[in-house]
């Protein structure tokens, strides 16, 4: 049975129980893109089985792994204990529930998703409570809790976006603004949520994974000032269908993002581990590989390919940034909660092993490589419209992932 | 061996797990006191506050000093200031580091 309490710290079940749905939901979502890879290659992105899959990968899992990540790091970062946890219990099980039956809906009856689609709306909303009330019982708020909490509010944003979207496509209510909340919808969660959220937590990880000592944090400010701003100016410009406000929004987006990958890298610099773990290498690469999707975005801006761009760039974003982040961190995460259970109790009576013992550490480098020639493969496959490298390239991609979670899962049994 | 060297051969058993690195050469140990009837009150630090396995380590700090047969009650005191620094660290931990 796994302990209740890591002392002052959360109870190890709560995240425990989001990672390991989200690891399931990833497996299984790849499992129906492989299943289905056919009618896929054939142009039928809009088929139940192809929904269900999309649902599973960034609600069931990158959702679900944010969340139990939040249960872990928040009172990590900002020393605070989570305001209720029973209540994250009820919210875990709540949106489990929802995110599951709304994927299976999706697959066998799609008319009929939106009783599911309340329940998970309901368990996210639960989570925001949850967080709110957390956050505020910080006792000395920083920029961590700008970026964190700002994050929370683009979750929710995008949340009540994605519904009005709904309403809109049942109604026809505000048919004429559809595009700019479909976009806004995008932009709200990929780069306010996912984007924010790593950002804060990085300014925890990276310091404490690479035992970073006597940096400057006075950068932090102007990455949040830039980067919120473009979000901001970027919203501003898809309802008034501005092009230079766009452009203005897009530099401001790059900005920011080059002077947290510029802050990153002054941080690393002054670590003393010398040699770092694969798994957070490639985490610290996804910030690079983040920031290179901003500048190649910026300059397809100016031109006449921007439409037929901007859609694949999205798709290297949401894999090379977010999802590689979330991975690099994962394989730090899990060890330690893993660890946590079976062997913090035996410290100084006898020999445990170290974190590093517990994650085979040996897959990550042909894993993470794999990962991104592959993610590469599928975005030059839509560039250059060749079906072959799609299909061999989102294969590959597939049995990745699947390769990825049952190695993080493979902890469990150390 | 008196028993506060005693003390510190036991600690350097309990070992950061993310580093990998015990709590004597990671410079983590401020002050181990020896009291008349063997009570012992061990001042320590964290490489950070809000350190996530801040439980572990204090926790691992207190069961080595209790290993040990002559030692009574331990106290292990969690202390911000002076903060850490990797001065504090030894030649082998540092060597450790690959510095």
């Amino acid at each position: 049975m796994l302990p209740n309490t890591m002392g002052s710290e959360t109870n190890i079940k709560l995240p425990f129980s989001f990672i390991i749905f989200s690891l399931l939901a990833l497996v299984i979502s790849q499992i129906l893109l492989l299943v289905n890879g056919q009618m896929v290659v054939n142009g039928s992105f809009r088929i139940p089985a192809i929904w269900s899959a999309a649902h599973l990968l960034i609600l069931g899992w990158a959702l679900m792994v944010a969340m139990g990540a939040m249960y872990q790091l928040v009172p990590v970062a900002f020393l605070t204990k989570i305001w209720n946890e029973k209540f994250g219990f009820i919210q875990f099980f709540v949106t489990a529930i929802g995110i599951a039956s709304f994927s299976w809906m999706l697959y066998v009856s799609p008319q009929n998703a939106l009783l599911p689609g309340v329940f998970m709306l309901l368990g996210i909303l639960m989570f925001l409570f949850q967080m709110f009330m957390t956050l505020r019982k910080q006792a000395k708020p920083n920029i961590l809790t700008a970026f964190v909490g700002s994050a929370l509010v683009c979750l929710f944003l995008t949340i009540f976006l994605g519904i009005t979207l709904i309403y809109s496509l049942q109604t026809g209510f505000g048919a004429e603004y559809y595009q700019a909340i479909f976009k806004s919808h995008l932009l709200m969660g990929v780069t306010g949520w996912f984007t924010l959220l790593i950002f804060g937590f990085s300014y925890k990880m990276a310091p404490m994974f690479s035992l970073s000592h006597g940096f400057p944090m006075v950068h932090a400010r102007y990455v949040y000032g830039f980067y919120i701003s473009g979000l901001v100016i970027t919203l501003i410009s898809f309802f008034s269908d501005n092009s230079y406000l766009l452009k203005a929004g897009f530099f401001l987006l790059l900005v920011g993002f080059s002077v947290f990958s510029w802050h990153v890298s002054i941080i690393i610099k002054k670590r003393l581990k010398k040699k770092l773990d694969h798994s957070f290498s490639y985490a610290l690469a996804a910030i690079g590989l983040g920031n290179i999707v901003h500048l190649a975005a910026f300059i397809a801006l100016w031109t006449d390919q921007f439409t037929n761009l901007i859609g694949p760039l999205v798709y290297l974003y949401l894999l090379l940034w977010i999802v590689l982040s979330i991975m690099g961190y994962l394989f730090k995460i899990v060890p330690f909660l893993w660890w946590t259970y079976k062997y913090s109790k035996e410290m100084g009576k006898k020999a445990v092993p170290s974190l590093k013992d517990v994650m085979n550490e040996k897959v990550v480098v042909p894993f993470f490589t794999l990962f991104v020639i592959s993610v590469l493969a599928v975005f030059l496959s839509i560039i250059i419209k060749s079906i072959l490298l799609f299909n061999i390239g989102q294969f590959v991609l597939s049995i990745v992932f699947i390769a990825i979670a049952l190695t993080v899962l493979g902890v469990l049994k150390k | 061996m008196n028993l506060k060297e005693k003390v510190v051969e036991a600690l350097k058993s309990v070992y950061d797990p993310e580093l990998n690195i015990n709590v004597v050469d990671l410079g983590l140990i401020y002050n181990v006191e020896i009291k008349e009837d063997n009570d012992v009150d061990v001042t320590m630090t964290l490489t950070t506050p809000g350190c996530p396995l801040h439980d572990s380590i204090t926790t691992g700090v207190r069961y080595a000093v209790q290993g040990i047969e002559e030692t009574r009650n331990v106290d292990v005191n969690l202390v911000w200031e002076p903060a850490w620094s990797p001065e504090k660290m030894t030649p082998e931990g540092l060597r450790l580091l690959g510095r």
